[in-house]
């Protein structure tokens, strides 16, 4: 009975609470711009809208196109059950989980890149090719912060990895793993998802023809992966594991807040890079995070 | 035995009837593969040690766990390959060749089965040279084009280069020992250690490990597709299957394991980046071979660094993943290359740019493509995730200790997922120019699917990678047999990895998937899927000429990587107000052959050419020769120092 109502409590966390996350960015965007912007559950609005909506299919698309989001969201469902939950901690957690949640990540990838290119479109393409080559130097981004996380904890758990803090390369991993956190998720200054110039689109470039329920499934997943990296960041760096159930209950959700709010600073005080150098700020984050893993490393020798 | 009765007979009496040839091939590797089974789940090995003698020796066989794992994957690779190349290599297309082909296939598999469970040396060598010769004939079955001719003789060359090593390798080996024998004895002599290298470089070329892959892509491309995945599922894995056997057999010295740790990271980054930025769809696949003993070797190395620093227990892991690894590669490759041989039969070119949009002739091969580039790219829940993640466990196990190994380790860590993010975008490359889109052509266009032939030993396959996926645990046991023959501190039964808790969460993956793909089809359904031309931006009339072709989504990468890659590009833009036309050329050396080995060799040939002009029949040259060289001698006995 405990474990049922364990595992309605966190898919409700991740699955109800995560689109919440780009609507508190546009809020925190119009007030900068002094707008009043639009609500805060507008992403709750258009996914209930898009789920009653029809699908138009391109004339290429085979059923992959619809199966592809369906498996990503999946995908994403699967990661972020991986990832514990300040005091409540992990559903499930075994010895090198944190490699399955990002092979889980990777899934999600492949199926979206696949959905787009169903299409034969253009703009599809150049969006999977941004998406699957940007996501190289992200990838080693991330596993380089995980490793640091071993590192200085012993584990390659997640439950055991992110209950202490990052100790001493605490900064420098936070500035690794936001930098990822905002080229994973398409946000500005890699992406920028409000633009209306589809070549300078990643992942927008790669939803243009989806539709109805399948589009609904693409957004929604991808704020369960925004959510899932803003709970990551904050736990990796903050000490979870020493704190009262309630008071991580509260670091958690202000950690969250606090990631949120700033994607949604940098988005209104950066303009999206030139793409040649997206490489550079993606090499910038894997030195951050190896430099992270250094300080683990002679910070637990000494 | 029955097996081996099963292949000689399937030469000789296969040549004429294919039916025949087939029942046998088939029954013998069933034969083999229930005799490598009952020795990888059972606890005996089996010997068997003839009089007959061959060269003097007595014919000596030997199955243990280690020859098992390989000799099961060849069993199966061999048999689905035979019914496949049933239909794909037929006699009613092949009139000519296809005999041929049925023949060199049974004494492929008969020569790869004694060199598994040979344990002669000087057998060991004659079956290895009969491997590389059949290899070699089916290579150049369509001997009718010059490229096939070309691959067929770069192979052998590269071959037999690894053979003259070998031959040193095993020579040393046996005036050393005074006899040929192999066997786990001769683990305690110390001094056999250096002969290590031997070994690597000879198995190496064989596996094509990085720098000596030369001869890998233009063979695998160009052979026929089911010979292909032979080659690169079970022929790659004799040169590992040689570099473990002997890492195990013989005493490793210190620096073997960074060596082949550090080769096996190089390969696999590097193997990827050049099948990223190929457009040929065989030749990607070869490549991708070289990433995967890449991180086959990773595993290697981090057991061999574990061995080397006080047996620690994280390298059993990595060494499990590694001979998963093995299994693994060799059942999606084999998957992949069949699906890769149906679209060439069907289409007739190997080049991306030219087909597109298959799914729809071809639904079966373009879903079976999909599972294999999954489980290639090593995503759960497919088996490729299983081996590596076995190798990751490995790896992470020496970091999490700090063991002296990490140094080796952390970079291979990141290396390894620097190249599973590139394969993952080499197949959503291959995978969407090839089935997806709209045809760039009109053999495109007329696609077929392949018949039953040729699809079922693709489930077949598809089934294998399912259920290591799903049910990782139950291959451990065979794992763990093997790991604790190559090295007996390892042999105990359980698992330090959680393989049943993987399983079940894989299990509780495709479950979810399968719900989640049927419910937003059905509500997709329910609110009515309407055809539509897909979105360009409102441009009315778009053709299949605007798709992004396969050189245009690897761009991004091939940039990245152009210190190695040198691509070659000839461009002419637009000009004026009424342009002549334009063209755009790109093309991806074998930077290794293209700029290394080709370059030498020219050298070697220039300078032989200019020693060949002393040499050229002339008696009174000659006279002059001896002349000059008794004058020297003599000066050298007047004015050399005494002795």
């Amino acid at each position: 009975m405990n474990t049922v109502l364990d595992l309605i409590f966190r898919l409700a966390w991740w699955l109800i609470l995560a689109p919440l996350l780009p609507g508190i960015i546009n809020k925190v965007k119009a007030w900068v711009a002094g707008r009043r912007g639009p609500p805060v559950l507008q992403l709750y609005y258009d996914l209930a809208r898009l789920w009653r909506k029809s699908v138009v299919m391109s004339t290429l698309a085979s059923p992959g196109f619809i199966i592809g989001p369906a498996v990503a969201w999946v995908a994403l469902l699967g990661a972020v059950i991986l990832v514990p939950l300040g005091p409540a901690g992990a559903a499930l957690s075994f010895w090198g989980d944190v490699l399955l949640m990002l092979y889980l990540l990777a899934l999600a990838r492949f199926c979206t890149a696949w959905a787009a290119m169903e299409t034969g479109s253009a703009f599809e393409g150049m969006g999977s090719a941004r998406e699957v080559s940007y996501a190289v130097l992200a990838e080693a981004a991330m596993v380089a912060a995980m490793l640091s996380l071993c590192v200085q904890t012993g584990s390659i758990s997640l439950a055991t990895m992110l209950a202490p803090s990052a100790g001493a390369g605490a900064v420098l991993l936070a500035a690794g793993l936001f930098t990822v956190l905002l080229a994973e998720n398409c946000r500005v200054p890699f992406d920028d998802p409000n633009t209306h110039l589809e070549l300078t689109m990643i992942h927008e470039a790669m939803i243009l023809d989806h539709s109805g329920p399948p589009l609904a499934v693409i957004l929604h997943g991808a704020s369960m992966k925004l959510l899932l990296f803003s709970v990551l960041l904050t736990e990796a760096v903050l000490p979870m594991g020493d704190l009262s159930p309630f008071a991580a209950t509260g670091v958690l959700l202000g950690g969250v807040l606090t990631v949120t709010v700033g994607v949604g600073l940098v988005e209104s005080l950066l303009a999206r890079f030139a793409f040649r150098r997206v490489p550079l700020l993606l090499t910038t984050a894997v030195l951050l995070c190896l430099f992270a893993l250094l300080v683990a490393w002679k910070g637990g020798a000494a | 035995m029955v097996s081996a009765g099963c292949f000689v007979a399937g030469i000789a009496g296969g040549y004429r009837r294919p039916r025949t040839w087939l029942a046998l091939t088939v029954t013998g590797a069933t034969a083999a593969l229930g005799a490598s089974l009952w020795v990888l789940f059972g606890s005996a090995d089996w010997e068997w040690l003839s009089d007959i003698t061959v060269g003097g020796e007595r014919l000596h066989l030997r199955l243990d766990a280690l020859s098992a794992l390989f000799l099961a994957l060849l069993c199966v690779v061999g048999a689905t390959g035979a019914l496949y190349a049933h239909e794909y290599w037929s006699d009613r297309h092949y009139p000519r060749s296809a005999p041929r082909g049925r023949a060199w296939w049974s004494s492929l598999i008969l020569c790869m089965g004694l060199v598994l469970t040979l344990s002669n040396g000087l057998h060991f060598l004659i079956a290895w040279e009969l491997f590389t010769l059949s290899a070699y004939f089916l290579i150049t079955l369509e001997n009718k084009r010059p490229a096939v001719r070309a691959a067929g003789w770069l192979y052998l060359a590269a071959s037999h280069v690894g053979t003259l090593v070998l031959f040193a390798f095993f020579a040393a080996l046996a005036s050393h020992n005074g006899n040929w024998d192999l066997g786990p004895a001769m683990r305690e002599q110390a001094g056999l250690a250096p002969l290590f290298w031997l070994a690597l470089f000879g198995f190496g070329v064989k596996a094509g490990v990085f720098p000596l892959h030369v001869w890998l892509p233009s063979a695998h491309a160009n052979a026929p597709s089911h010979v292909s995945a032979m080659l690169s599922g079970v022929a790659l894995k004799m040169g590992v299957y040689g570099i473990m056997r002997f890492s195990g057999w013989l005493p490793v010295p210190p620096s073997a394991g960074w060596v082949v740790i550090g080769l096996g990271a190089l390969g696999a980054l590097l193997g990827i980046a050049f099948a990223f930025a190929q457009n040929d769809f065989k030749r990607l696949l070869a490549y991708c071979s070289v990433e995967n003993i890449g991180i086959i070797l990773i595993g290697v190395g981090g057991a061999l660094l574990a061995v080397t620093q006080g047996d620690a227990p994280w390298g059993r892991l990595a060494l499990a993943g590694a001979l998963l690894h093995v299994w693994n590669h060799g059942a999606f490759k084999s998957l992949l290359f069949f699906s890769a041989g149906s679209v060439l039969h069907a289409t007739g070119t190997r080049e991306m740019s030219r087909l597109g949009g298959l799914w729809r002739a071809m639904p079966w091969t373009a879903g079976l493509f999909a599972l294999g580039a999954l489980a290639v790219s090593g995503l759960p829940p497919l088996n490729g995730f299983v081996s590596e993640w076995l190798v990751y466990l490995g790896l992470l196990g020496s970091i999490t200790g700090k063991a002296p190994a990490a140094w080796a380790a952390i970079p291979a860590v990141i290396l390894l997922a620097l190249a599973g993010a590139l394969a993952l975008a080499s197949f959503a490359k291959a995978g969407a120019m090839i089935f997806l889109g709209a045809p760039r052509t009109q053999t495109a266009a007329r696609a077929h699917e392949g018949g039953r032939w040729m699809i079922g030993p693709m489930i077949g396959l598809a089934a294998v990678c399912a259920v290591i996926g799903l049910v990782p645990a139950l291959v451990w046991p065979a794992l763990a047999r093997a790991a604790g023959c190559w090295h007996p501190a390892w042999a105990s039964a359980e698992s330090p990895a959680p393989l049943a808790t993987l399983g079940l969460v894989h299990v509780a993956l495709a479950l979810a998937v399968a719900g989640a793909a049927a419910g937003l089809w059905w509500k997709s359904r329910i609110n009515g899927v309407r055809r539509g031309l897909t979105w360009d931006c409102g441009y009315a009339t778009p053709t299949a000429r605007m798709q992004y072709t396969g050189g245009s989504f690897a761009d991004i990468g091939v940039g990245w990587f152009s210190w190695i890659l040198q691509p070659e590009r000839s461009l002419r833009r637009l000009r004026g107000a009424l342009p002549a036309g334009a063209f755009h050329q790109e093309r991806i050396p074998e930077t290794v052959l293209e700029r290394v080995i080709t370059p030498v060799g020219e050298g070697v040939i220039r300078v032989s050419s200019a020693v060949r002009r002393l040499q050229h029949g002339r008696l009174q040259a000659y006279i002059l020769y001896v002349v000059a060289g008794i004058a020297a001698l003599g000066g050298l006995v007047l004015f050399g120092g005494k002795p």
